[in-house]
């Protein structure tokens, strides 16, 4: 078949000049995860039939980690005698985005290899701060041939992602020996929410023009304690499975400044409720950060603080899904007051921000705009959280009797 | 092509059962008839076909932009060169050169190419090189020959030009006071027929080719000594000559096609260009065994001196160990000679928009490159910082490798520097000595990762501070009493003479004399003992084994320490606390070593060799190890000079 031979030709170009890439085609991956077990004990043997590179399809994908080869040349002069022609698609190095003085040099994102009707699409994964591997969107320059491949149908490109770096594994499925995520299956279902969200760094930077950094050692301070919690927090969560996102003014620091906001005084993450565990609280004091007070159940409107260092406050707020919309909820203590904060619904995807890769709602903007109104983007040092979000709704008050349940104050 | 239906093929056999079906139906009217009706309908079906597609198509064409531009919120869509240099087809370029006593200027084919009239800059000779071929400009040089030895600078500089480049002179306000016979010959030579008469404060321009025809001349003396020749205003012309006949006929290679493209931009790199045998610019140096730093980043920190650049990044790239990979040059603005110099080397290097002024500026730059530098290398630990004016050497990675272990390991220590402020020809002797000082001497020095972001990143000087960004560094705020590793005799050299905080005399001398390892793979001694509680031992295992020297005579005079090699001595001076250096800084001065401030000492202690001796001073009662003063010596005190005597020096 073809695409066979064009992988296989793929397959020599690459190792003829030592590049290592692994299989990340969603296609095959699928197909091979099915037969994954007799994959490995059945290691190299000639196969009659092409059961996996042949399969209907316009390409094949592989991965290639930017910092495993050189950009040399001589890999597309070897292409070009090989009969492919090839396309490389370049954009700005992210990575020096946040720096509002570097002209960063523009980094390869994708490269598309094809040979007769088949293509290579090899997408470059680059290492960023976050310990996360990072691929860029493909977006075709004016000059470019649109009718390369038909680029709408390749399964990576249409955003940015983000990866964890994969641990691999060597087979050999139709007589070609090529490299796949070690657990395909987990692999498949990271690609499908994958979607990574770059800050918007320049807006941040016209929102310093506006309203000049904080600069006080106060703030200094501050920011590296809500860093190094937000680290903490995030350790803990994903060693339990917890998927969590920033949310209120942690999310507003996020999406206004690409900062910690160094008035906010503390760190704020959102879970769906349907993701609690009850694990969560002691796996918080085992990292050292008792729990301050615990409000409602898991039933309505939950919420919990942990104490950080000095003062810092770390609080989860746990999300309950509606038919339109998303909720979470508020209580105060001495009154037993509730109130009720409304979301349009959302979904996640990934950002980095102080040096970590999290979840921050897709749909940021409606989220900010929904919890601060459409003024968000001028700072605000007074807030109180029972009136001045715009989404705030008074929700009754819990009966006396479950009070003891309902606010806990340690 | 499984899947592909080519429908191109199938048109031809439509058409033709057409054709038949026409000519057979024509027989009757019938046919006619009920041909026609089926025409009008075929017609209406193509019709709407065709605008369904149209519609498809710009619907599909409208999504793709939209989706194009709604990510991409700073895609500048187009990179459109904008020629330097005007008309490469053009055969004649029209050149205008200017001279005043406070203007010049260099016009080629109606474009400025030098415009210099600030005031109280660039007096003397300014030279411009074009290509031959293209009319760029490949080098734009001023020469204050009104100053010493800058003549010998051209005379370097010219001889370093190509064969058939273009040349344009001309004089800002004098130029001939320190221009001596041998510069004026090779004007001369150029074929300039007044510059060996040039005299004070004549106007002078001249367009020649070197090695060939000359263009134009022009003079205006200067009629009395207070005053300056006529401004004079040369035009001229210039024909131009083949591409090819410009270029050298080097084998065909990625390293050659590297070399052409710096070669037909810039001059004044000597033999990189040279047609004949040019030097390497790949050196492929040995591996080091078991490198433990070829996976740290190397920033090199470089403003607009490429050929101090030129020389670093040779150097750099000579040392055994280097990973030409993790290398990144970073530049202090949009400038394009050093940007061909790292290209030219097939580094990476990124520009940097000037922020602020003079020391912020410098300061501002490097927060950039190091937080740049952990940004694109994310898992490294450590970074390794370089400046454009440092030779590097041979053996840096290995001193590095052999030492990196504990930047990791002692949390007492805030640096690992490659410098050593008070390794001089006559103080340094030890190429596997190592020390540990209170002071951070910077200049080829590793930083630890943590450092900089939990510490140092979020509290750098702001753009409004005029703070050098090393002195800050220094500061205890900032130092928290953590010592740097240094060598005894320093792993880079600092050549620079043209700087921010440098100048010819000040390098002369507090640098020129400054002692370099050359020898490659030393194996450092005893670097365990660099940790901070088995240092202490180790001082003491040493002050015990010293020979307390002759505290009567002058510590200034040789004969203080006896003719003897590899004996380890020891002196006290007078300290009364911990920041009194009254009399260090007299006997630095004496031993012409660093006296401008306090430099490489530990806990009142400082290590340096003289005579081939190991000899350490003590000051007394503030170091810890002043009780191995014996108790009939009495510390030398040194009184520091009388107020003019420390404002001439």
């Amino acid at each position: 078949s073809v695409k066979q031979h064009v992988v296989r030709k793929f397959l020599g170009l690459i190792s003829s000049h030592n590049i290592p890439v692994y299989l990340i085609d969603p296609l095959v991956l699928g197909l091979v995860d099915k037969d994954i077990e007799q994959i490995k004990s059945s290691p190299g043997g000639p196969s009659l039939e092409c059961k996996y590179f042949c399969a209907p399809r316009d390409f094949t994908t592989f991965a290639l980690l930017d910092k495993t080869w050189k950009h040399e040349v001589g890999l597309f002069r070897t292409a070009e005698k090989m009969g492919f022609q090839w396309l490389k698609i370049i954009n700005k190095d992210p990575r020096l985005d946040g720096m509002d003085d570097l002209s960063g040099i523009e980094i390869p994102l994708h490269y598309i290899f094809k040979l007769a009707s088949h293509a290579i699409h090899l997408v470059v994964f680059y290492e960023r701060s976050g310990n996360y591997l990072w691929h860029g969107p493909l977006r075709l320059k004016q000059h470019m041939d649109r009718k390369f491949v038909p680029f709408r149908k390749l399964h990576f490109g249409r955003y940015p992602g983000a990866y964890e770096k994969p641990e691999l594994l060597l087979i050999s499925i139709d007589d070609l020996k090529v490299q796949i995520p070690k657990n395909p299956s987990s692999f498949l279902e990271e690609m499908s929410h994958s979607r990574f969200l770059e800050c918007r760094y320049r807006e941040a930077r016209a929102f310093f023009q506006l309203y000049p950094d904080d600069a006080s050692l106060d703030a200094v301070e501050f920011r590296k304690k809500a860093k190094s919690l937000l680290h903490l927090a995030a350790l803990t969560l994903n060693n339990l499975g917890v998927k969590f996102w920033l949310s209120s003014g942690t999310c507003l620091g996020w999406y206004r400044q690409c900062n910690v906001i160094p008035h906010s005084k503390d760190v704020d993450l959102g879970v769906f409720i349907r993701d609690y565990k009850a694990d969560i609280i002691p796996a918080f004091q085992k990292a050292g950060l008792p729990l301050k007070h615990k409000f409602g159940k898991v039933e309505d409107s939950l919420e919990l603080s942990f104490q950080g260092e000095d003062d810092v406050k770390l609080d989860i707020f746990f999300f309950y899904e509606e038919d339109d919309h998303i909720w979470n909820g508020g209580t105060q203590a001495k009154s037993g007051k509730k109130f009720k904060y409304l979301f349009p619904k959302f979904t996640l995807c990934w950002t980095e921000f102080v040096e970590l890769k999290v979840h921050v709602p897709c749909e940021t903007l409606q989220y900010v705009e929904a919890n601060y109104g459409p003024d968000w983007k001028i700072p605000v040092k007074t807030w109180d959280w029972k009136s001045s979000p715009s989404n705030v709704q008074y929700n009754g008050v819990w009966p006396i009797d479950e009070w003891d349940d309902v606010i806990q104050i340690y | 092509m499984d899947e592909w239906k080519p429908n191109p093929a199938t048109k031809p056999h439509k058409k033709r059962s057409w054709y038949l079906a026409w000519k057979y139906k024509l027989m009757n009217q019938r046919a006619l008839r009920k041909l026609c009706q089926t025409g009008a309908v075929l017609f209406l079906l193509v019709t709407v076909i065709v605008n369904i597609k149209l519609i498809l198509d710009t619907r599909r064409a409208a999504y793709e932009e939209e989706e194009e531009s709604a990510q991409d919120y700073d895609d500048e869509m187009l990179n459109v060169e904008v020629p330097r240099h005007p008309a490469s087809n053009k055969k004649v370029l029209d050149v205008e050169v200017y001279s005043s006593r406070s203007k010049v200027y260099v016009a080629v084919d109606g474009t400025t190419v030098l415009e210099d009239e600030a005031r109280e800059q660039g007096r003397g000779i300014h030279v411009i090189v074009l290509n031959q071929a293209t009319g760029h400009v490949m080098a734009k040089r001023v020469f204050d020959t009104y100053s010493p030895h800058e003549d010998e600078a051209m005379v370097l500089f010219l001889n370093m030009v190509a064969r058939g480049r273009i040349l344009i002179f001309t004089i800002k306000d004098e130029g001939s006071f320190h221009l001596k016979d041998t510069a004026k010959n090779v004007l001369k030579s150029l074929g300039s027929q007044v510059a060996p008469f040039l005299s004070w404060r004549d106007m002078w321009t001249f367009v020649g080719k070197k090695g060939g025809e000359v263009y134009g001349e022009k003079h205006a003396k200067s009629p009395a000594l207070s005053t300056w020749g006529d401004p004079v205003l040369l035009k001229t012309e210039v024909h131009l000559t083949s591409v090819e006949d410009a270029e050298c006929h080097w084998p065909d290679t990625e390293l050659t096609r590297r070399r052409k493209r710096f070669c037909s931009k810039v001059e004044g790199y000597g033999s990189v260009c040279s047609c004949k045998d040019p030097t390497p610019i790949e050196f492929n140096p040995d591996p080091l065994k078991d490198n433990k730093v070829f996976d740290v980043p190397v920033a090199v920190i470089a403003g607009n001196r490429p050929n101090y650049l030129y020389r670093m990044l040779r150097s750099l790239l000579s040392a055994q160990g280097v990973n030409p990979q993790m290398i990144t040059v970073f530049i202090d603005g949009y400038y394009e000679e050093p940007m061909d110099v790292v290209e030219l080397f097939g580094l990476s290097g990124i520009q940097h928009t000037p922020i602020s002024i003079k020391n912020a500026r410098v300061s501002q730059h490097y927060k950039a490159s190091l937080t740049a530098t952990f940004n694109l290398f994310p898992d490294a630990k450590f970074a390794v910082v370089l400046e454009e004016d440092l030779d590097i050497s041979v053996d840096f990675f290995s001193f590095l490798s052999q030492s990196i272990h504990l930047l990791e390991e002692d949390e007492s220590l805030y640096c690992i520097s490659a410098w050593n402020d008070q390794g001089y020809e006559h103080t340094a002797e030890d190429p596997s000595l190592l020390y540990r000082v209170e002071t951070m001497p910077g200049l080829g020095w590793v930083l630890r990762k943590s450092l900089y972001k939990d510490e140092l990143e979020p509290k750098w000087p702001t753009p409004e501070k005029l703070w050098d960004w090393d002195m800050w560094m220094r500061m205890p705020e900032q130092r928290k009493g953590r010592e740097c590793i240094i060598p005894d005799i320093s792993r880079s050299y600092h050549f620079g003479i043209v700087g921010l905080n440098m100048n010819g005399y000040f390098h002369e001398a507090y640098f020129k004399k400054h002692k370099f390892n050359t020898v490659p793979n030393v194996q450092l001694k005893n670097v365990e003992s660099l940790r901070k509680d088995a240092y202490e031992t180790e001082i003491h295992r040493l002050l015990g084994e010293a020979e307390v020297l002759d505290h009567s005579k002058n510590p200034c005079e040789d004969s203080f320490v006896p003719d003897t090699e590899g004996k380890v001595y020891v002196m006290f001076i007078r300290m009364e606390q911990e920041a009194d250096f009254t009399t260090w800084t007299q006997l630095a001065k004496c031993l012409h070593i660093w006296d401008l401030d306090v430099r490489g000492n530990h806990k009142g202690l400082w290590r340096l060799f003289r005579k081939k001796n190991h000899f350490l001073v003590v000051g007394v009662p503030a170091s810890p190890y002043s009780s191995k003063k014996p108790s009939s010596v009495m510390p030398i005190y040194m009184e520091p000079p009388a107020k003019e005597e420390g404002a001439a020096a």
